[in-house]
C-alpha cells in the first residue's frame, strides 16, 4: 500500500450514524479502539465518502486514496469477522491434536493418582523399625585373635609397587657423559677427527648426541669445530 | 505357645531380613500349615499390647517395633535417613511398580518427559533394579526392589491397588478436555493465533 500523505482524503468530512467528523478522526478513533470495526457501517461509510458533490473537483489523487483505505478497512473487517468464526470451530487439526492430548492425560492420570497412594503409603510405613545393623558398624573384625593374619593383610598394603619396567621405551643406549669421554679419548690420541668416523656404527639419536657432546666440547673450550662445505664432514679438534 | 512358634518367633528375631514362608519351613522342617497356624499364633501373641508386631512385608515375615514407638527407638538408633521422594520421582516409581518391567523409553513415553535422571535417582536409592531383559541386547527393563516393598510397607510385589482404581470416570475425563479447551482459547487470545 503506497504511503498516505495529509491530502485531502483525510481530510474529507463523513457523516453516517456512528460517526461525523474528518475522516482521519475516523481512523483515529479505529486504531484506539474507540471505534469498532465490526460495528462500523462499511457500505455507509463508502457510499458517503465516493459520493461527491458534482460541483466540487474530482481529485483523483484523494479519491484514490480514500478508495484503498476503504478497502483496508473492508478487509480488516472481513478477516477479523472470519477470526471469530475460527475461534468458535477450530479446524481438525487442532481438535485431532486436543483429543490426542487429552487421551494422553487421562492415560497418565491413574500412575499419578498411583503416586499419590503411593506417597501416602510411603507415610504410613515410616513408623516401625525393623532390627537392622545399621550400614557402617556391622563390619566384623575380622582376624580379632590372630595379629599374623592381620600384619600379613597390612604388609600387602604398604608393600611398595613394583617399579614400572621402561623397556619398551626408546632409551638412549649411550649416555652424554660416556660419548663426552670417548670424543675427549679420541681427540687426545689424534688431535683431530672426522665427526663421520665418529659415528660410524651409530643410528641417528646416537649420531644426534655424539654432536651434542662435540658441542659440549665446544662451550668447555677444550675443542674447535670446523665445517668446510655446509652438510659436509664436521672436523674436532682438540685445543690445547 | 506351641514348640513350632517359639522356634519360628526365635528366628524372627535375629532375622535381618523378612523370612518367608519356604525359608521358615526348611530351617523348621514342618509343613505349610503348620509354620501358618505357628505365624496366626505368633500374630495373635503381638497383637495388642506388646511392643512388637508381626507382619508380612517385603515377600517375608518380619518381627518389627510398632509404629507409635519409633520416637523412642530413634534415641538408641538413629532413624534412616528418609530423603524425601519428588512428585517426579514417585510417579516413575508408580510407572514402574505397574508394568514391570518396563525399559526408559517406555516410562518416557507415558510421562511425556524425559525420565533419565529420575530413573538414576530411584537406582540410586535402590528403589528399582534392572530386571531382564526382553532380548539380550535389548534396553534394559526395570523393576521394584524388595528394598522398595519394605520402605513402602508392601507385603510382595503387586501388592497394589488394582491400576483401575485410580482411573478417571467418564465425568472427570471430560473434565481434563474442556480444562484443555479453555487453556488453548486462552493461549490463543493471548497470541492472537487460532
Amino acid at each position: 500500500m503506497p504511503a498516505l500523505d495529509s491530502s485531502a482524503a483525510l481530510t474529507q468530512q463523513v457523516e453516517i450514524d456512528l460517526f461525523q467528523g474528518p475522516f482521519d478522526l475516523l481512523l483515529t478513533l479505529l486504531l484506539r479502539d474507540e471505534v469498532d470495526l465490526l460495528e462500523l457501517p462499511l457500505a455507509d461509510l463508502v457510499e458517503e465518502s465516493v459520493t461527491t458533490d458534482t460541483d466540487e473537483r474530482w481529485d483523483l489523487d484523494a479519491s484514490s486514496q480514500l478508495v484503498l483505505l476503504l478497502a483496508a478497512m473492508a478487509d480488516l473487517k472481513g478477516r477479523r469477522m472470519l477470526g471469530e468464526e475460527v475461534e468458535d470451530e477450530p479446524g481438525p487439526d487442532a481438535i485431532a491434536m486436543r483429543e490426542a492430548l487429552s487421551a494422553r492425560l487421562v492415560a497418565y492420570a491413574p500412575f499419578q493418582r498411583a503416586a499419590h497412594w503411593l506417597a501416602e503409603r510411603l507415610r504410613a510405613a515410616q513408623g516401625p523399625r525393623y532390627r537392622r545393623v545399621p550400614p557402617g558398624t556391622a563390619a566384623p573384625v575380622p582376624v580379632r585373635d590372630d595379629p599374623a593374619r592381620l600384619r600379613a593383610a597390612m604388609d600387602k598394603m604398604v608393600e611398595a609397587p613394583p617399579v614400572p619396567s621402561l623397556d619398551h621405551m626408546g632409551v638412549a643406549r649411550r649416555p652424554l657423559p660416556e660419548l663426552l669421554g670417548r670424543l675427549r679419548e679420541s681427540i687426545a690420541r689424534l688431535r683431530e677427527v672426522s665427526f663421520e668416523s665418529m659415528v660410524v656404527d651409530c643410528d641417528r639419536l646416537e649420531e644426534a648426541l655424539t654432536l651434542l657432546a662435540a658441542l659440549e666440547l665446544v662451550r668447555r673450550g677444550e675443542a674447535e669445530l670446523r665445517q668446510d662445505v655446509p652438510f659436509g664432514d664436521i672436523l674436532i679438534t682438540g685445543v690445547r | 505357645m506351641t514348640e513350632l512358634a517359639r522356634a519360628i518367633e526365635a528366628l524372627l528375631f535375629i532375622a535381618p531380613e523378612p523370612l518367608d514362608q519356604p525359608t521358615l519351613m526348611e530351617i523348621t522342617d514342618e509343613s505349610p500349615a503348620e509354620v501358618n497356624r505357628a505365624l496366626d499364633e505368633l500374630r495373635e501373641r503381638h497383637a495388642e499390647s506388646t511392643g512388637l508386631e508381626l507382619a508380612e512385608v517385603a515377600g517375608g515375615w518380619a518381627l518389627r517395633t510398632r509404629a507409635d514407638l519409633a520416637p523412642i527407638c530413634d534415641r538408641l538408633r538413629a532413624r534412616p535417613r528418609e530423603d524425601r521422594l519428588s512428585p517426579a520421582a514417585l510417579e516413575t516409581l508408580a510407572v514402574v511398580a505397574y508394568l514391570e518391567p518396563v525399559t526408559r523409553r517406555e516410562i518416557g513415553r507415558l510421562r511425556g518427559v524425559d525420565v533419565d535422571s529420575t530413573v538414576t535417582s530411584l537406582l540410586d536409592r535402590g528403589l528399582i533394579e534392572e530386571g531382564d531383559r526382553a532380548q539380550p541386547s535389548g534396553p534394559a527393563r526395570y523393576q521394584t526392589t524388595t528394598h522398595f516393598l519394605e520402605r513402602f510397607g508392601l507385603a510382595r510385589r503387586g501388592d497394589l491397588p488394582t491400576l483401575e482404581r485410580f482411573e478417571l470416570t467418564g465425568p472427570e475425563a471430560q473434565a481434563i478436555r474442556a480444562r484443555l479447551q479453555q487453556a488453548e482459547l486462552i493461549a490463543e487470545a493471548e497470541t492472537g493465533e487460532p
